[in-house]
């Protein structure tokens, strides 16, 4: 302690020197070149930094660099992307040659949140994916970029919806529904949208994956933290970049249903006479195209990129996609003898989205085969002019698809503004202050209607419209002060505090309304529907507003590049938590240790051993959920008129608090066979309580039925293991394949928590277990069927029914009897599968041969199971006949029994898909000439899917939106529940498949 | 150079360690916008009126679907709710409380609970309210007491309820001073609750009949209420209350302020709110105050094109073929089969567009030569083939009772009568009979006549209950009658005999979990 305080009166002293004294001294220039250890070619674009200053510049294409030290230098760090980096000493020689060796990852930078560190000094557990080794194809959203890169992350996105967003879990669930998503950080803004950035413009994609590398995020790191960051200009030569793709897309599976034919022969009363493939009426072959042209560079102070992207989408659905415009700034300016560095960024986006209704899938599935999409002409039938021509009948959850793609519409217009500057000054040797500010504005309107003759959505409203748009601002106010210092020999101490204020402002208003004179005013002549004047329009809006105000430390440590400290804190707090609990801390601290350093073992290049312990939060997802909300209840008919009533929507709890996750972390990277084979071995185990929940409380004493509150008796217990292991078989610069395998598992356990007392917000009522009635199939006729259940100390994701047996004689359904009494109860009920995968798979395999360079990824689910629904509702033959059979191989005639849910239906959905597999060829140019580079590529996406899976999609369903029929929205549409996954619902969009013929040009 | 380094230096130290600590930049107040807290809500007279009519809205819920309502209905031998094919099987819910298997885990039973209580809890809550703001001088303690006893009229209905359909139920009384888990009381002592409750605050309320009193409980829904509890006294404790019955039935009666009205189907029709004969209603409303769609529940997916209904119904609910036919034709409430534009009860036989085409349902089951000859044209057979699994699309009369305006959303506008005088009339004329005084065929043949139906000669238990029945079809009383009657665990089609226990609902599963003083019914 007393050491700090003499360091702390040191930085004083040295800042008043460095006021006064200011350029007293005389500066001196050195130069030399930068070499490779074993080619001896000279390394173009080496750094070369003076240490504990901003000061530094890049060797040119000799390899040669020059350099004038400031006052105090006194060493220097060399470094190179995909080189081990050196600190030497600065001499008295003005001429200065260094050598670099190759092969080692260690000084790969990796961010950490506040700063970065190199790869070997790190003690959380980080993995850091550099745009080289991203997926390629015709990706749209940046997170799919790193989809089976990191051990751990897992990223499902069902079908090939343009406009569909994946849903992330990092290293399983961490809560019961606050925030079950990973925090996205982009360049130091916190919570940003993953919109605002195109995927061309990413430079690399870092996971925080444990709690002692996530604390510094504190309040909102439970689930995981990712740092994206942008590409930059660095200094030296100028270039342009000019990537572009042309892709071609079509389904790639489909659910099996009977042909015309089939179901003429099973359901020959409903046979209509025609023949039609529905599918292939509403889906297409999509053609996609993107560009990226970016300008980089550096001259004098000043570094610079600026891009700009096109993307035009089109989805496999009829008229879906989306068209996006994205433009990128990152400059930066030094100044002041390169103490100060002044950092603009300016990103705008502009995204126009059509989007598919998933439900023309769901009903190509479902409708009757023998129907004809028009009515033919001289039909007789009643409906013929009421549906503008489409064949359509008056039945529940009955829709002509074609008529859904054709006279719907949905469509958005999203913009994305993002500013922010950020300046840091070397106050002394050592010690920067630093001050951000970034704003990030998203607009998005939407707009939706359905034709004055739909049926779907329609029935006899005669046009609907409505419009929704949002506005939301979230700015970042931060001030970060950080002090490195080398001390005793080879240590160095890095300290880091600072201040964040973070305000977020969502606005959002929509209104519907109905009855309008024309299709042509679709949803932009709103006012002029009559359901207006008959009291039949909607509207509505809100404001949210909530602040998160924090202060943070954190102290490296470094002994001898051996041995490594972290130790940090964040104190937040926001305004969504009750008044008596405003403030939370959020400590971690990790330790690691290199151990090859110390031991010389045989064929071990590297080996170092991590621990580390966290603490990170979650925080209401809401404004307003501890206080007492009043909401109108109906209209009350007073004095002979309605009055609205007001009745309170929830119970106040001042005590609203954070989730809190603590975790602990073991890892464990290696380095063997002159570092040809590396890996990353990582063990952990968190426990999450306090759970945010609404919970149903008893009326009285409460005057409302719910209350957020904090869960007291439960805990989420996870423990898993991630492996990352890679072999590099040949040269890289000749013929080589570099195979890496990642391997991932986990359990979730929900615990029950002994409370002292009564609990007062039990989530675990008598008996231990949970149905929830939304995990029901639904309409038609399975309702009030739960299919899932949570169970005190089990693993989550359990569903729930009656085993299977055979087919009765009479058709029916027979069960096994569990409990051998001789009846089926519901006693015979039982935990029938599980949703969650066991383990998770990832293979990368990488291959250079000269000019040409081919990758392929494989990656796999293993011992997860999904819910069928198409197959529970459509499969057996005592199903409703009006609708078209599901014909999988499971599929029997004799079954002649209605729907049932039971284990029939559950599957294994295990599988292993061929991601992405791309061919490169980088063309010989001639030098000298105008081009510098250019490689071609073509990338298969999705070619397939190994599993017995019968339904289209056997990726995980890790949240379950609850069911929805008759054009309705499901229960839980935009707010599915993580505790039930597993349910492959029937309005999915289809799995695709893509061929991606590619360019990067370089000049 | 010097100057502006030091400056720029300081000027970031400034920021670095100052700002934080200021007020503003560690405020966590939350901001309220567009939202009622405690902080802003209630604070004016007309915010308490509008805190107190949240009690009547309580009400809005009643003739929901999955409900006590549905209970109430598909338990008699007026409505059933047959397994169409794959559609309302629903975990067989329906096909069970038809056959008198309810269990305690059926979701209508539990949502039942949860729509008296919360009735109750919201009618304790104001009560509650108006003490408070009496209390801080926001309120004149004789507006209060007004509001106060009205509310606990409304409470004594919900409990009424609770009394009829699960008989052994906690008393909560007050907000403030409830009991966390408060503990199960004996019908009985429900009973009295009810009772003292009703004589302590119905001599208090309103004995006006106008636009001040319409849907709220004025003294004359007080009376009638009085008469439904005292009426079926005997189910409840054991002990008949024939005079109480008639003594409340009377002040309804002699005070002239309600008359049947000519027309049965004035109480029933979209507008309502003029009927002479509705004494009590849940005022419901397209807009203001919804949650009544029998449109919805009833009527086949194809009616939508008949009343051009904004939504798409659900084909559910129907009455059984016994029931429509103990409807003489020439009974005015039964209406004309095939013919949608003259009211009934029932809605049965050939069904037309509003064009006047023929109704299709393409969806139609293979022709069944017997029940359904002509196939795809929608006909509701009063015939049900069967209860389970396979009834037919069409199989069953629907529910005409309340009119469905032409282009009606799914929520109806038609006003539901809770207490009507009509049966007043009807419950005078049973205590008499029960006694063997007076009367009764003179009460009874005034619905008759109205009906346009003969005249009874003399009135037998038989021809009560059956009159009862074909009167209030499909108002929720059904369950009751049937129980006082002693006809309720009757077989009946589709419907075993059921034994006693039946007579009340369990207490909701969910509900004894969560409570451990709860009790659960006997054979539960």
């Amino acid at each position: 302690m007393k050491l700090k305080v003499n360091y702390f009166a040191k930085w004083l002293l040295l800042v008043l020197a460095t006021g006064l004294c200011g350029s007293a001294f005389a500066q001196r220039t050195i130069s030399g070149t930068i070499t490779d250890d074993a080619t001896k070619e000279p390394l173009i674009g080496a750094n070369i930094l003076v240490v504990g200053t901003s000061t530094g510049t890049i060797t040119d294409f000799d390899g040669k660099y020059e350099l004038r030290l400031p006052d105090g230098a006194t060493q220097l760090e060399i470094s190179y992307t995909g080189y081990s980096s050196k600190t030497v000493a600065i001499g008295t020689s003005n001429v200065m040659d260094f050598t670099l060796s190759a092969g080692q990852l260690l000084d790969e930078v990796v961010v950490v949140g506040y700063g970065t560190q190199k790869q070997r000094e790190v003690t959380g557990s980080v993995t850091s994916v550099k745009a080289e080794d991203f997926n390629g194809g015709n990706i749209n959203d940046p997170l799919q970029l790193v989809q089976g890169k990191v051990p751990g992350l897992s990223i499902s996105k069902i079908g090939g919806d343009p406009n569909g967003g994946s849903t992330i879990r990092l290293r399983g669930l961490s809560t019961l529904g606050a925030n079950a998503e990973p925090l996205i950080i982009i360049d130091g803004l916190i919570g940003a949208s993953l919109e605002s950035v195109d995927p061309n413009d990413i430079a690399s994609i870092d996971v925080l994956k444990d709690g002692s590398a996530a604390a510094i995020y504190g309040s909102r790191g439970s689930s995981g933290v990712i740092l994206i960051t942008t590409k930059k200009g660095a200094k030296g030569s100028t270039s342009v970049e000019y990537n572009a793709y042309v892709s071609s897309e079509s389904i790639a599976n489909q659910v099996d249903v009977a042909s015309p034919a089939e179901f003429k022969r099973l359901r020959p009363a409903s046979d209509r006479g025609s023949s039609t493939d529905w599918l292939d009426l509403v889906t297409r072959d999509a053609i996609s195209h993107a560009h990226n042209i970016a300008l980089s560079g550096g001259f004098g102070g000043t570094a610079y990129r600026a891009s700009f992207n096109i993307r035009n989408i089109e989805g496999v659905g009829l008229g879906d996609g989306f068209r996006q415009l994205n433009g990128r700034l990152n400059l930066t300016q030094k100044a002041l003898n390169d103490k100060l560095t002044i950092g603009v960024n300016l990103s705008a986006t502009n995204r126009k989205a059509t989007y598919a209704f998933r439900e023309a899938f769901r009903y190509a599935v479902t409708y009757n085969p023998t129907a004809p999409a028009f009515f033919p002409e001289g039909s007789t039938n009643p409906l013929v002019g009421k549906y503008g021509g489409y064949y359509q009948e008056e039945n529940f959850d009955f829709f002509n698809p074609l008529a859904i793609a054709e006279q719907s519409t949905n469509n958005g217009d999203i913009k994305e503004l993002v500013m922010g500057a950020r300046a840091d000054y070397q106050l002394f040797e050592g010690f920067t202050a630093g001050v951000s500010y970034a704003v990030q504005r998203e607009s998005e309107q939407f707009g939706s209607f359905y034709d004055k003759d739909a049926y779907f959505r329609g029935f006899n409203t005669d046009g609907s419209a409505s419009i929704s748009s949002n506005d939301r601002l979230n700015e970042l106010f931060e001030i970060t002060g950080n002090y490195t210092t080398g001390f005793g020999g080879n240590n160095v101490l890095t300290l880091l505090g600072g201040y964040s204020w973070q305000n977020n402002d969502s606005y959002s208003s929509n209104a519907t309304n109905g009855v309008f004179i024309s299709n042509d005013l679709s949803f932009y002549g709103l006012g002029a529907g009559q359901d207006l004047d008959r009291g039949r329009a909607a509207l509505g809006n809100g404001r949210d507003v909530y602040k998160v105000i924090a202060f943070f430390g954190r102290v490296n440590l470094n002994i001898d590049d051996t041995y490594f400290f972290m130790a940090s804190a964040r104190r937040e707090g926001s305004t969504r938590f009750g008044e008596g609990n405003k403030w939370g801390i959020f400590p971690a601290v990790s330790a690691g240790v290199t151990l090859s350093n110390l031991v010389d073992i045989a064929g071990v290049d590297n080996l170092k051993l991590r621990v580390g312990y966290g603490e990170t939060g979650a925080i209401p997802p809401g404004s307003l959920l501890g206080q007492r909300t009043y909401v109108e209840r109906g209209s009350f008919f007073f004095n002979g008129g309605f009055v609205p009533a007001y009745g309170p929507d929830r119970n106040p709890n001042p005590d609203l608090k954070w989730e809190t996750k603590g975790e602990f972390n073991a890892g464990l990277d290696f380095a063997l066979a002159d570092s040809k084979l590396t890996g990353t071995f990582e063990y952990y185990t968190r426990s999450t309580r306090d759970f945010i929940y609404e919970v149903n409380v008893p009326v009285p004493p409460n005057q409302a039925s719910r209350t957020w509150a904090n869960l007291e008796d439960v805990e989420l217990k996870n423990t898993g293991i991630e492996l990352s292991l890679g072999y590099l078989f040949g040269n890289k610069n000749g013929v080589s394949w570099e195979p890496r395998v990642l391997f991932s598992t986990y359990s979730t356990v929900l615990d029950t928590v002994s409370v002292s007392g009564e609990s007062k917000f039990p989530f675990f009522q008598s008996g231990g277990q949970v149905f929830n009635d939304f995990t029901s199939p639904g309409a038609p006729g399975l309702n009030n069927l739960p299919t899932m259940v949570v169970q005190g100390g089990q693993e989550i994701g359990q569903m729930w029914g009656f085993t299977f047996d055979r087919v009765g004689e009479d058709g029916s359904f027979v069960y096994k009897d569990l409990n051998g009494d001789g009846v089926i109860t519901s006693d015979d009920q039982s935990v029938i599968g599980n949703g969650l995968p066991d383990f998770s798979l990832g293979i990368n395999n990488s291959f250079t041969f000269g000019d040409f360079d081919f990758n392929f990824f494989l990656r796999g689910e293993f011992g997860h199971d999904l819910i069928n629904s198409f197959r529970t509702f459509y499969e057996p033959l005592g199903s409703r006949t009006i609708e078209n059979l599901v014909v999988t191989e499971f599929f029997n005639e004799n079954l002649t029994a209605t729907p049932a849910f039971n284990s029939y239906y559950v599957e294994d959905a295990s599988f292993i898909a061929l991601d992405n597999a791309t061919l490169g060829y980088k063309l010989k140019l001639p030098a000298g000439g105008s081009f510098k580079s250019l490689r071609l590529y073509l990338t298969a996406q999705n070619l397939f899917f190994i599993t017995d899976y019968s339904g289209v999609d056997p990726s995980v369903r890790y949240a379950d939106p609850g069911g929805t029929d008759n054009g309705g929205f499901a229960g839980r549409e935009f707010n599915p529940d993580p505790l039930y996954p597993g349910h492959d619902r029937r309005n999915n969009y289809f799995r695709t498949r893509s061929l991606i013929f590619g360019l990067n040009l370089g000049f | 150079m010097i100057n502006k380094t030091s400056f720029f230096g300081k000027a970031l130290l400034m920021l670095a360690f100052l700002t934080p600590f200021t007020q503003s930049c560690t405020n966590l107040d939350e901001e309220v916008y567009g939202q009622l807290t405690d902080a802003n809500f209630p604070t004016t007279e007309e915010q308490f009126i509008s805190a107190l009519g949240a009690t009547y809205t309580s009400l809005y819920g009643w003739a929901n679907h999955n409900s006590i309502f549905s209970l109430q209905e598909i338990a008699s031998d007026e409505m059933m709710i047959p397994h169409r094919g794959a559609d309302w099987f629903d975990g067989g819910q329906w096909l069970r409380v038809h056959r008198h298997e309810y269990t305690k885990t059926e979701e209508s039973i539990n949502n039942g609970w949860g729509f008296l209580f919360g009735g109750v809890n919201n009618c304790n809550r104001v009560i509650d309210l108006f003490d408070q703001l009496v209390a801080d001088g926001k309120v004149e303690a004789a507006t209060a007491a007004a509001f106060i006893g009205e509310v606990k009229v409304l409470r004594a209905l919900f409990y009424f309820w609770l009394l009829d359909a699960y008989g052994n139920v906690p008393i909560v009384s007050s907000f403030a001073d409830a009991e966390p888990n408060p503990p199960t009381k004996s019908r009985a002592e429900v009973y009295a609750f009810i009772e003292s409750e009703l004589n302590a605050n119905v001599p208090n309320l309103a004995r006006k009949k106008d636009g001040s009193t319409y849907a709220r409980m004025n003294y004359y829904a007080g009376k009638a209420l009085q008469a439904k509890l005292y009426l079926n006294a005997e189910v409840y404790t054991g002990t008949a209350q024939w005079d109480a019955a008639i003594a409340a039935c009377d002040e309804v009666v002699n005070s002239g302020a309600y008359s049947l009205e000519s027309d049965y189907f004035t109480n029933f029709n979209t507008n309502n709110a003029g009927s002479n004969e509705n004494i009590f209603v849940v005022p419901y409303d397209e807009q203001n105050a919804q949650g009544f769609n029998i449109a919805q529940m009833t009527l086949h997916y194809s009616s939508q094109a008949t009343f051009k209904l904004q939504a798409q119904p659900w084909n559910g609910y129907c009455t059984l073929q016994e029931f429509y036919e103990s409807y003489e034709n020439s009974d005015k409430r039964k209406g004309v089969s095939g013919n949608q534009s003259i009211r009934g009860n029932f809605h049965a036989g050939p069904q037309f567009d509003a064009d006047g085409t023929r109704t299709i349902d393409s969806g139609a089951e293979t022709g069944d030569p017997v029940l359904d000859p002509d196939g795809q044209p929608l006909t509701f057979t009063p015939e049900i083939n069967e209860h389970f699994p396979n009834a037919l699309r069409q199989a069953g009369a629907r529910v005409g009772k309340f009119q469905y305006a032409l282009g009606a959303t799914q929520n109806l506008s038609n006003d539901f009568p809770i207490l009507r005088y009509s049966d007043v009339v009807l419950m005078k004329a049973e205590a008499l009979f029960r006694k063997g005084t007076g009367d009764p065929a003179a009460l009874v043949n005034q619905v008759r006549t109205r009906a346009g139906v003969a005249e009874f000669g003399s009135v037998t238990a038989d021809n009560l209950l059956a009159e009862r029945g074909r009167e209030f079809f499909y108002e929720g009383w059904r369950r009751q009658d049937l129980i006082r009657f002693g006809k309720y665990g009757d077989a009946r089609q589709f419907k075993p005999a059921s034994d006693a226990n039946k007579r009340i609902f369990p207490i909701p599963a969910q509900q004894v979990n969560a409570n451990p003083r709860l009790v659960q019914n006997p054979g539960y």
